[in-house]
């Protein structure tokens, strides 16, 4: 048992790689090839479920990699594109996936000491907090508009809201791409892609990366972002709707927004809360609220409490070594980085995640994520922040907890 | 500082052109019509239309109604949620009006729900009943 859990634990740790490496490959990509090969090679339901948690675990980890260094995000990261980004292009790359991995696995301690005492709350507030999520989420909005400084910005900033509100009512509405890869090109068309081709234009090059390893930021922020991404992480887990990328919105302005470090720490906090409380609400509610856990729910069936034990373990031990190696690539990859022409590498870079966007999603894709990349352009151009385009998950999501989608549908006829 | 205006305005063409294709593209894609032995998990993510006979029938506490159709011995779920409900009953059509055997015609989503496929109707005119008389 010990063997089997080990070699599958490290096989899920490869595909994770994988799927974190690579743009436009996610967990929920992989999922129904992962449960096809264990029905075709007959895996114990335990060694599939072992193989699921190590994949989406490492997947967390790895995937800042790709959203930091050339820009290609999944919808989990795509806060992390310009923070990330930033220091890259102060030297200070290997710091910012430093900081991703001690966010991950800080959140990993926190999320689990937070669960053993706080496990019953959780589960009386996932029944009474449906009705009130849209409000929650209409307060956000009201004040990612009103934390830009002037009319002028505040105007910009609803425009944006508007634009990319709009462009997420159509695409995950309609059958234009499939439903299951539609959030590749909108989030990169507006979180990538425009940091790519701001970098080309303004000729930027990744400086000489900074040699030592040390964080800029204090020990206290540490805790204090690990501990925020922590609970945001468990309240993605049980509020339904409320996803990593709006929680990461909800945080960035409610606690030292602009601050590049702590964000990248409680970011990954979040991702890392979210899937460890995903896991373990299939025990305490029975409900899924990750790709991961529906595949898990779908193996296992009914988790018992030492179901729910031995994955933590499996968790636990698969972060480690995803952490492990998410720094030394994080090390690596910055070096090869400033040997290249930026410019060469950032077209390259463009010219794959169209190429895969294409393969993926069709010439509707490529449409959609020119649509994008012009709305996270603007938000350039007009000089406010990007993440107003979370308009995009935030609308929709307003809509379909007012009710309110089925009219909005009829009427604009989708 | 021109060139900046300049390129604001260029986004903004070029994002509400991308809105406008997008929106005109989304409106005249019609849904696949498939047999509901056809649906399978390889249809996850995209929009159908299919149609079966009533074979069961829950109505939830919460104003959800859950629906399961057959057709050529194949079955699809098929769940009302409630603000979709609230909008039929503006219509004149409650949960009273789906009966076990009528016929159902239905345009959706294809989803997964617990290991289980279902076709996830978003707007009224995507459901269409035929009573069996």
């Amino acid at each position: 048992m010990f063997l089997e859990t080990l070699i599958f634990c490290l096989a899920g740790i490869g595909i994770g790689i994988f799927a974190g490496v690579v743009p436009g490959m996610h967990i929920n990509t992989l999922l129904p090839s992962i449960l096809f090969l264990g029905i075709v090679f007959k895996f114990q339901p335990y060694s599939l479920a072992v193989l699921i948690v190590s994949t989406a675990i490492t997947e967390i980890f790895v995937n800042f990699i790709s959203s930091i260094f050339i820009g290609a995000p999944e919808a989990d990261t795509a806060l992390s594109v310009l923070p990330g980004h930033r220091l890259l292009l102060e030297g200070r790359g290997y710091e910012a996936i430093k900081l991703a991995v001690i966010g991950g696995i800080g959140a990993l301690i926190a999320t689990l000491f937070l669960l053993s005492f706080f496990a019953q709350a959780f589960k009386i507030l996932y029944k009474i907090s449906r009705p009130w999520i849209h409000w929650l989420i209409i307060a956000v909005i009201i004040f990612m508009i009103v934390s830009e400084k002037g009319k002028r910005k505040m105007i910009s900033a609803s425009l944006i809201i508007l634009l990319s509100g709009f462009l997420g009512i159509i695409t995950l509405n309609s059958s234009l791409v499939n439903q299951q890869n539609v959030l590749f090109p909108v989030l990169t068309g507006l979180f990538g892609l425009p940091t790519l081709i701001v970098s080309i234009s303004q000729r930027a090059s990744i400086p000489k990366q900074a040699r030592d390893e040390s964080l800029k930021i204090s020990n206290k922020e540490i805790i204090k972002s690990i501990i925020l991404g922590s609970i945001a992480g468990i309240i993605v887990g049980f509020l339904p709707a409320i996803g990593i990328s709006e929680a990461a919105t909800m945080v960035q302005y409610l606690g030292g927004r602009g601050e590049a470090r702590s964000f990248l720490v409680t970011l990954s906090g979040i991702n890392v809360g979210n899937e460890v409380f995903s896991l373990i609400s299939l025990f305490l509610v029975g409900n899924p609220r990750s790709g991961a856990s529906v595949a898990i729910q779908r193996v296992l069936s009914e988790l018992t409490f030492w179901d729910v034990f031995y994955l933590i373990g499996v968790i636990c031990f698969s972060a480690g070594i995803a952490g492990i190696l998410t720094l030394f690539l994080g090390k690596r990859i910055p070096k090869y980085l400033e040997k290249v022409n930026y410019r060469v590498l950032c077209s390259c870079v463009i010219i794959f995640i169209l190429t895969m966007i294409f393969a993926l999603t069709g010439i509707f894709g490529l449409l959609i994520a020119f649509t994008s990349a012009s709305i996270g352009l603007l938000c350039n151009y007009l000089g406010i922040r990007r993440s107003h385009c979370m308009g995009v998950l935030l609308v929709p999501t307003i809509l379909f907890f007012a009710n309110l989608n089925p009219l909005i549908l009829s009427t604009l006829r989708i | 500082m021109n060139l900046r205006i300049n390129l604001t305005l260029i986004c903004f063409i070029c994002s509400i052109i991308g809105l406008v294709l997008i929106y005109l593209a989304a409106i005249n894609l019609q849904p696949i019509k498939v047999e509901l032995s056809e649906i399978s998990f390889d249809l996850i993510g995209r929009s159908v239309t299919s149609e079966g006979k009533i074979v069961y029938k829950k109505v939830h506490s919460a104003g959800h109604l859950f629906l399961t159709l057959e057709a050529r011995r194949s079955k699809i779920q098929v769940p009302i949620f409630a603000g979709l409900m609230n909008k039929l009953r503006e219509k004149g059509i409650t949960e009273e009006n789906f009966s076990v055997g009528d016929k159902l015609v239905i345009a959706g989503l294809v989803s997964e729900y617990r290991g289980q496929l279902q076709i996830i109707p978003r707007k009224v005119e995507d459901i269409r009943l035929n009573h069996v008389s």
